[in-house]
């Protein structure tokens, strides 16, 4: 009788030990990163506090306009990381039925900032995955410069660059030979183009 | 929108945002290759055109030299001027540069150079040649301004380099013909004292500045005019008569951006004969930005007036009343892309470069049959053109409009329609804008400012776009007649192709060729007659109202009827 008790007792102690273990020793040994944006590489960390609204652009319905769509992204004070989050965001593919209007595969090579300018060194793919028309063009450009432009009053305006080069166009368009200022004209007007742009009112959190 | 803390740019965290180290090594090793192979491509180096240093106390030569084309000045020949020592840090593929604690860090064959701790991107990488290392002209503005302590800028046109406080103008030179007047154009940015005043058969405008940044376009020798050139070590710019000028006048205007415009209406000896002018009545005490001129005659001495004041033979008709018409004798049809570019692709595999060849084709047959403009095709087959090149084509054979045709694309099927774009200005900012005009000088990436490198060849769409904005309309309205329009029919945009076009310009989407309907569409016959019907109409309405009026199409051109 005697021996069960200490049985009945033994089995009793190795349980606490294993949910100790399970809920206190094993997160304090291998505490979690606390990221839950896919820009954390570049911000760290982040909670609810620390995530902002910032616009991106995608292709309408109807495909003859960019629509804005909020996001929330990790805030960080330094615009040139913040500028890589808010391109890296842009970049990657949107939730359906969003179309990116940036080939898919482009990759950010680079982002920095030079006075009020921004560079944005993209690779190949930008040009190399192109549909080749000039409305996918200017949206292809315009998604980009609007992005920045938008979201960080400081950046006036933004270089494009492809595989850390100048370039004339991305596919025989829209000249690229100088930096870009914020240009609404190809963005829906969420008061006269209501039916393009229902996303606009979406927001989301990376 | 993101409300931001801190703007200012943090150059340590802009470095870690650059330049991702991974294949480093491999970049090195293919720089290291290119320098051993150096002493072969040495010999593509050739002697250029010295720039010239400007500072308070001087101006001295800066040799440079081309290395396939590119501009570019030894550092050596840098280091005296701008107080540069140059360390040898043992490292081949690499060279610093230090200005007092300021240091400059080059690495051959990489564009971009790092500069007290912060990246700037040069218009071409350094050079190391037998031990000798070259950079970039725009060095000086965008790298060498960074570690000065007194205002450096480059002016490349020009090929100035101003150092410390020195006041040197821009001066872009106009001159124009019509008739038996001719017009000496002076766009003064920004405005600057000057004196325009004649000595015998010369007509000298000095400046009261240290040097003169004077970009001369549109030169020519006339009945009036012999020369017009700067004058050799003075801020003057010298225009040489011959017998038959009579008088001129002057006239200052107010001008965008703190410029201003002096225009020297010049008459010949006839006319000056009949009517005399009367002479000028400066106003007291106004020198400040002001033209100078006297009316007529040989030896008279100058006055002052102030902008928008005129002094001379103000009873004269203006150069732009008497200016006739041009008339549009030529047009030039671009087909979009061509060779390995094929454009766009439809869904069943019809390429955008042999739609808008095809429709250029078509266009080109009814214009010579049934208008008899003269037509200049960009490419009569499937050969590849550079944007540039199309432009440059247009201008060299002298074409009166130009239209650049395309067939569009969307990611969306369902999109349909044609587009007509003509130039915008918008995405060219003020200061560009403005220097498509005047040749302000505009802000550089690495601080100070510069003449823009767009003008003038690459904005020389620039004085035409309300032309071509005209002459959009006219096309859209004609095609919506004949061919489904996009929502948007009309619309401006910074198509590279346009820019460099020195007449009316349009880009005509023709379709989107994404769209199976429309890729049928674009590829048959019937449509493709619609849309050169359509063009073609657009053309004759354009030409004709741009015969019916009196003023010239472009009088500020310089382009003879």
């Amino acid at each position: 009788m005697k021996r069960d008790y200490w049985i009945y007792g033994g089995m009793g102690v190795v349980a606490l030990l294993g949910i100790w273990v399970l809920f206190v020793g094993l997160p304090r040994w291998y505490p979690s990163d606390g990221v839950p944006t896919q820009t954390s590489e570049a911000a760290g960390s982040a909670t609810d506090d620390e995530l902002v609204a910032a616009t991106l652009f995608y292709i309408s319905d109807d495909g003859m306009r960019l629509v804005g769509f909020e996001r929330r992204l990790v805030q960080h004070a330094d615009p040139a990381v913040q500028g890589r989050i808010i391109l890296e965001a842009q970049l990657a593919e949107p939730p359906a039925p969003l179309l990116s209007p940036i080939p898919a595969g482009t990759e950010l090579r680079a982002f920095y900032l030079s006075n009020q300018d921004a560079f944005v060194d993209l690779s190949a793919e930008v040009t190399l995955g192109h549909s080749g028309g000039s409305l996918e063009e200017l949206f292809t450009v315009y998604a980009i410069v609007n992005a920045i432009t938008t979201n960080i009053p400081a950046i006036n305006a933004v270089q494009i660059l492809v595989d850390g080069k100048e370039v004339d166009t991305l596919v025989g368009h829209v000249d690229l030979q100088h930096p870009l200022e914020l240009n609404m004209q190809w963005v829906a007007d969420p008061n006269t183009d209501a039916a393009q742009s229902s996303p606009a009112d979406q927001t989301d959190q990376l | 929108m993101l409300v931001m803390a801190t703007l200012s740019a943090n150059a340590c965290q802009v470095s870690k945002t650059l330049a991702p180290t991974r294949g480093m090594t491999g970049r090195l090793l293919v720089a290291c290759c290119l320098v051993w192979l150096a002493p072969g491509s040495a010999r593509g180096q050739t002697a250029d055109d010295p720039l010239t240093l400007v500072t308070p106390q001087d101006r001295r030569p800066l040799p440079t030299v081309r290395f396939d084309g590119r501009r570019m000045v030894a550092v050596s020949e840098l280091a005296g001027p701008f107080g540069l020592t140059i360390a040898d840090v043992g490292q081949p593929e690499r060279l610093t540069i230090m200005r007092e604690d300021r240091i400059i860090v080059l690495t051959a064959n990489e564009g971009l150079v790092s500069v007290a701790g912060q990246l700037v991107a040069l218009a071409s990488p350094p050079l190391e040649r037998d031990g000798d290392w070259y950079v970039p002209i725009d060095f000086i503005g965008r790298a060498l301004a960074l570690v000065q302590d007194e205002p450096l800028e480059l002016r490349p046109r020009s090929g100035l380099v101003l150092l410390g406080d020195v006041r040197v103008p821009q001066v872009v030179a106009r001159y124009q013909r019509a008739g038996r007047q001719s017009r000496l154009r002076l766009m003064i940015t920004p405005q600057t004292e000057h004196l325009v005043e004649q000595s015998d058969n010369r007509l000298l405008v000095t400046f009261e500045a240290d040097a003169l940044d004077l970009v001369l376009r549109d030169m020519r020798s006339d009945a009036l005019v012999a020369d017009i050139r700067a004058v050799d070590g003075r801020p003057a710019l010298a225009v040489e008569l011959r017998d038959g000028f009579g008088s001129f006048s002057a006239t200052t205007e107010p001008a965008l951006g703190g410029a201003v415009e002096l225009i020297i209406d010049l008459r010949p000896r006839a006319v000056s004969t009949t009517r005399a002018a009367p002479p000028p009545t400066p106003p007291a005490g106004s020198r400040g930005g002001a033209g100078v001129a006297p009316p007529a005659g040989p030896g008279t001495g100058p006055a002052a007036l102030i902008p928008g004041e005129t002094v001379g033979d103000t009873t004269l008709p203006l150069l732009a009343e008497l200016a006739p018409p041009r008339r549009i004798r030529a047009i030039a049809i671009d087909a979009g892309h061509g060779g390995d570019d094929v454009g766009t692709r439809g869904p069943d595999g019809a390429l955008e470069k042999d739609v808008t060849l095809a429709v250029a084709q078509r266009l080109r047959n009814r214009i010579e049959s049934e208008i008899g403009l003269r037509v200049v095709l960009t490419r009569t087959s499937d050969t590849a053109v550079s944007l540039d090149e199309r432009a440059a084509i247009a201008n060299n054979d002298r074409a009166d409009l130009f239209i650049s045709l395309h067939a569009n694309a969307s990611v969306r099927e369902t999109a349909v329609g044609a587009e007509v774009f003509y130039l915008s200005l918008a995405e060219y900012g003020d200061e560009a804008r403005e220097a498509g005009f005047t040749g302000q000088l505009v802000p550089t990436v690495g601080g100070g400012s510069r003449v823009l490198d767009i003008v003038p060849w690459e904005m020389a769409q620039l004085r035409h776009v309300d032309h071509s904005a005209r002459w959009a309309q006219t096309v859209a309205d004609e095609l919506s007649q004949r061919v489904p329009m996009s929502p948007r029919g009309l619309q401006q945009a910074p198509f590279r192709v346009l820019v460099g076009a020195n007449m009316p310009a349009v880009v005509v989407e023709m379709g989107f060729i994404s769209n199976p309907d429309q890729e049928a569409q674009l590829t048959s016959t019937t449509f493709q007659s619609a849309i050169v019907s359509g063009l073609l109409r657009g053309i004759i309405r354009y030409r004709d109202e741009v015969e019916r009026e009196t003023l010239p199409l472009d009088a500020g051109s310089g382009r003879l009827p």
